[in-house]
């Protein structure tokens, strides 16, 4: 009797361990243990270590370093996000829309979805090398008389980031574009079709119809973007010589935290103290986003959705 | 009951795991205290050349090691060795070695490079070597190599190389340019810096601006790092030596008078030039006159990169080696046995053969250990895996043995006709391992990207130090930081 009950009663617990197993080993240890380790003096060269308190913390602000990390970050990811969800929109609104009826859009959506198939590593070599001092950048504009002489691009602030910039952007439109029209293609037609016997312009319908539905999916390109771009580290690492530079013009939080990771001792206790500001400073953000844009009247707007879509599908026979 | 069976089940399972976590670190000592009874038994019957058995995990960040391991394994054909590379760039293998030291996935034996060798001799994770330091005696292994190794009193690497370095220049520029190819009177005209500049005007002139004296002004970074009077660390403080701003100052007017070609270190053009294939963007060919790079500079870098990827003619038997402006010394490859490792004893033999075996370092130098010859140890051995002859060993005594069978050797035939083993051999009593900490390679690592936008005019100098500063500051937190040469 009891046994069977305790069967019963545990069989669900089976069912979840492999998650929370998981979880607890491969994702709350690995925070707690960060945490734990940003208040000592840790490095992977020596068994022992001493608790310092806050000195990790301090020392990040004791010089512009962290700052800067944390501006190029937010700045690397604000230019390529932007371009990013708006291009990624206009092309899901083309490839969706009833009226153009675009043909070919799969082999388009395959087509802008590639370059993120591409390893980050060979993306950076590739454009490293093409924007060399000898490279065939280089050679090609000038013969061309495009320009009076070689110019040293990757020693230059601004081609730097604007290469990350453009590299993220390439490699990610495709992917946003992808989840956009999902989003696009689940909201019901016929909702697009009263508006059109109503004699809403196709600007209308996008702001009245499609962003208002949309919000869900846009809440989650955004914080999931946001969650990436806190962390980008692949392509601004191996672009120059993983520093970020020049003159640090591409160090992000990431590479900041790797290079405290990876020097002389290693000083895993300062470089944890980078990630757990990261992680204050994510979370805080897509939590943000959350109670502005999503949860606070995701609740209604679903709910008035529902409401009006039902009300529609049952009006329209009779209208 | 069945409730009562569950409590005492768990409770069971939680002492276990209580249990297990108290005993990882007896588990840990148990094997080492186990290999040491072993090394003492094996020493006890005297039979250090009974047959060696077991498997050997190897990392180093090039392949050349890898040779030796197959050699190893030659000798000792019950040894299995594993063999891992993974490359420097960026400090990817310096990064590795270290998160995986004290672990499970800890390799056995590791290669060290000068840049970073001297933090892990510093550091108690290699084991002790001492017990190798009468082999270099008998070796007479250039004391350099062996202080480089050692950290008060106890030696936890040793090296296979001595590298002094020199100053290869191109004999057929040296005759246009200079009037002759001599080398006694070549090394007169670069014989300190200021004659090296006044050649580097002469050579800009000679070819109107198609002629750079040297790849890039990179090159000269470690012979003024070699001739500082302090090492980079004292007292915890960081030390700004005089040669340094030097160095930054002479970089800069290398780069402002067009005496350099502008091409990275290690980059696709700064090789090119090596072979004549450099072009600048519209075109227009260039030349380099001379580079400088140490003893495994001619065999591994020079020579290889003589031929274009194109063509068969390359510059082989155009080049000629001389001191240069400064003597210095410039890398090398050091081994050490990692602490705690389950095959310690399999580990130190392994180490003694590479660094302080005469006859292994004998068929290093001479190229014995041909494709063929590996081969037939071990038939999966890739195809491009040998060792050419010519490599700068740390022993005197085999050094002495075979420099004069490089009289006529292919590496003279690419420098002329010149023993490039004799010079280095004058040369190598010379280098100093003082210098040397575990800090350099982090440090100079910094200096790199500050001081490329100041070579490019991007930032003032004084920009320069101060970014330098900060990102010294940045990767040692204990580090007390002077204030920069230029405000």
């Amino acid at each position: 009797m009891n046994l069977t009950r305790l069967k019963r009663n545990s069989t669900p617990y089976f069912f979840i361990a492999p998650f929370v197993i998981g979880f607890l080993v491969f994702g709350l240890y690995p925070v707690l243990n960060t945490i734990g380790l940003s208040f000592t003096n840790a490095t992977l060269m020596s068994k022992n270590s001493e608790f310092i308190g806050l000195d990790n913390f301090r020392r990040l602000f004791a010089d512009d370093v962290f700052m800067r990390a944390v501006r190029n970050t937010w700045t690397l990811w604000i230019l390529n996000f932007i371009p990013q969800i708006g291009i990624a929109m206009l092309l899901a609104v083309l490839f969706t829309n009833a009226r153009l009826k675009i043909r070919g859009v799969g082999i388009w959506r395959a087509i802008f979805y590639l370059p993120n198939l591409l390893t980050p590593a060979a993306v950076a070599a590739l454009f490293a090398s093409l924007f060399a001092f000898y490279g065939p950048v280089n050679q090609l504009m000038v013969r061309a008389g495009f320009l009076p002489e070689a110019v040293r691009f990757m020693e230059s602030t601004t081609v730097a980031r604007e290469l990350v910039v453009f590299i993220q952007w390439w490699t990610w439109f495709g992917q946003t574009m992808i989840i956009l029209m999902a989003g696009m293609t689940s909201i019901p037609i016929p909702l697009y079709e009263a508006a059109m016997v109503d004699g809403a312009t196709a600007w209308q319908m996008f702001t009245r119809v499609t962003l208002p539905l949309l919000k869900p999916i846009l809440i989650f390109i955004f914080v999931t973007s946001l969650v990436g771009g806190m962390q980008m580290f692949d392509i601004p690492f191996l672009l120059t010589d993983g520093r970020g530079s020049p003159q640090s013009s591409i160090q992000t939080n990431n590479i900041l935290m790797y290079m405290k990771f990876n020097s002389s001792k290693g000083h895993i206790g300062a470089a944890s103290s980078v990630g757990v500001l990261i992680f204050i400073m994510t979370t805080v953000c897509a939590l943000g986003i959350f109670y502005f844009l999503g949860d606070r009247d995701a609740d209604d707007t679903k709910k008035t959705t529902r409401k009006s879509l039902f009300k529609k599908n049952t009006e329209r026979p009779n209208s | 009951m069945l409730r009562k069976v569950y409590a005492l089940l768990s409770l069971v399972l939680i002492a276990s795991f209580v249990l297990a976590a108290c005993g990882t670190p007896a588990a840990t000592e148990a094997p080492a205290a186990a290999t040491e009874v072993a090394a003492t038994e094996v020493a006890a019957t005297e039979a250090p050349a009974a047959e060696l058995t077991g498997t050997l995990n190897v990392w180093s960040f090039t392949n050349e090691i890898r040779t030796m391991a197959i050699a190893f394994q030659g000798k000792h054909p019950g040894v299995t060795v594993n063999y891992t590379m993974i490359p420097m760039t960026n400090g990817e293998y310096q990064t590795k070695v270290k998160a995986a030291a004290g672990t499970a996935d800890s390799p056995d034996v590791v290669a060290l490079e000068a840049a970073f060798v001297k933090e892990w001799v510093e550091s108690d994770l290699l084991a002790d070597l001492n017990e190798l330091l009468p082999l270099t005696e008998e070796l007479k292994t250039y004391p350099a190599v062996v202080e480089v190794g050692t950290n008060d009193g106890v030696a936890r690497a040793f090296s296979y190389q001595a590298t002094p370095g020199a100053f290869f220049y191109r004999r057929s520029i040296a005759k246009e340019c200079l009037g002759t190819d001599d080398l006694a009177e070549v090394q007169a005209m670069v014989a300190d810096l200021d004659k090296f500049v006044e050649t580097a005007a002469k050579i800009k002139a000679c070819g109107t601006g198609d002629y750079y004296t040297v790849g890039t002004g990179a090159e000269l970074f470690t012979p003024f790092l070699a001739n500082r009077s302090q090492p980079w660390i004292v007292d915890d403080t960081l030390v700004i030596d005089p040669k340094i701003v030097e160095y930054v100052h002479f970089a800069k007017m290398m780069r402002d008078e067009g005496y350099e070609s502008g091409a990275t270190q290690w980059s696709e053009g700064w090789f090119a030039g090596m072979n004549d294939t450099l072009k600048d963007a519209n075109g227009t060919p260039k030349k380099v006159f001379s580079y400088f790079l140490p003893t495994w500079g001619l065999p591994y870098v020079l020579s290889p990169n003589s031929t274009p990827a194109d063509s068969t003619t390359g510059t082989g038997g155009d080049w000629a080696m001389v001191n240069g402006p400064m003597s210095y010394q410039w890398g090398g490859t050091w081994v050490g046995a990692m602490e705690g490792s389950p095959n310690s004893e399999l580990a130190k033999e392994f180490v003694k053969f590479v660094a302080l075996d005469e006859e292994n370092l004998t068929n290093w130098a001479t190229g014995v250990y041909t494709n063929e010859y590996l081969k037939a140890i071990d038939p999966s051995t890739p195809d491009d895996q040998q060792q050419a002859a010519g490599d700068f060993v740390s022993s005197q005594v085999v050094v002495e043995k075979i420099t004069s069978s490089f009289d006529n050797s292919t590496l003279a035939d690419f420098l002329g006709g010149e023993n490039s083993y004799g010079a280095f051999a004058a040369a190598a009593p010379s280098v100093n391992g003082a210098l040397l900490t575990g800090s350099d390679d982090a440090i100079q690592r910094a200096l790199n990207d500050p001081l490329a936008a100041y070579l490019s005019g991007t930032s003032t100098e004084a920009e320069m130090w101060q970014a330098w500063l900060d990102a010294v500051a940045n990767e040692f937190p204990d580090l007390i930081i002077p204030e920069p040469p230029v405000k």
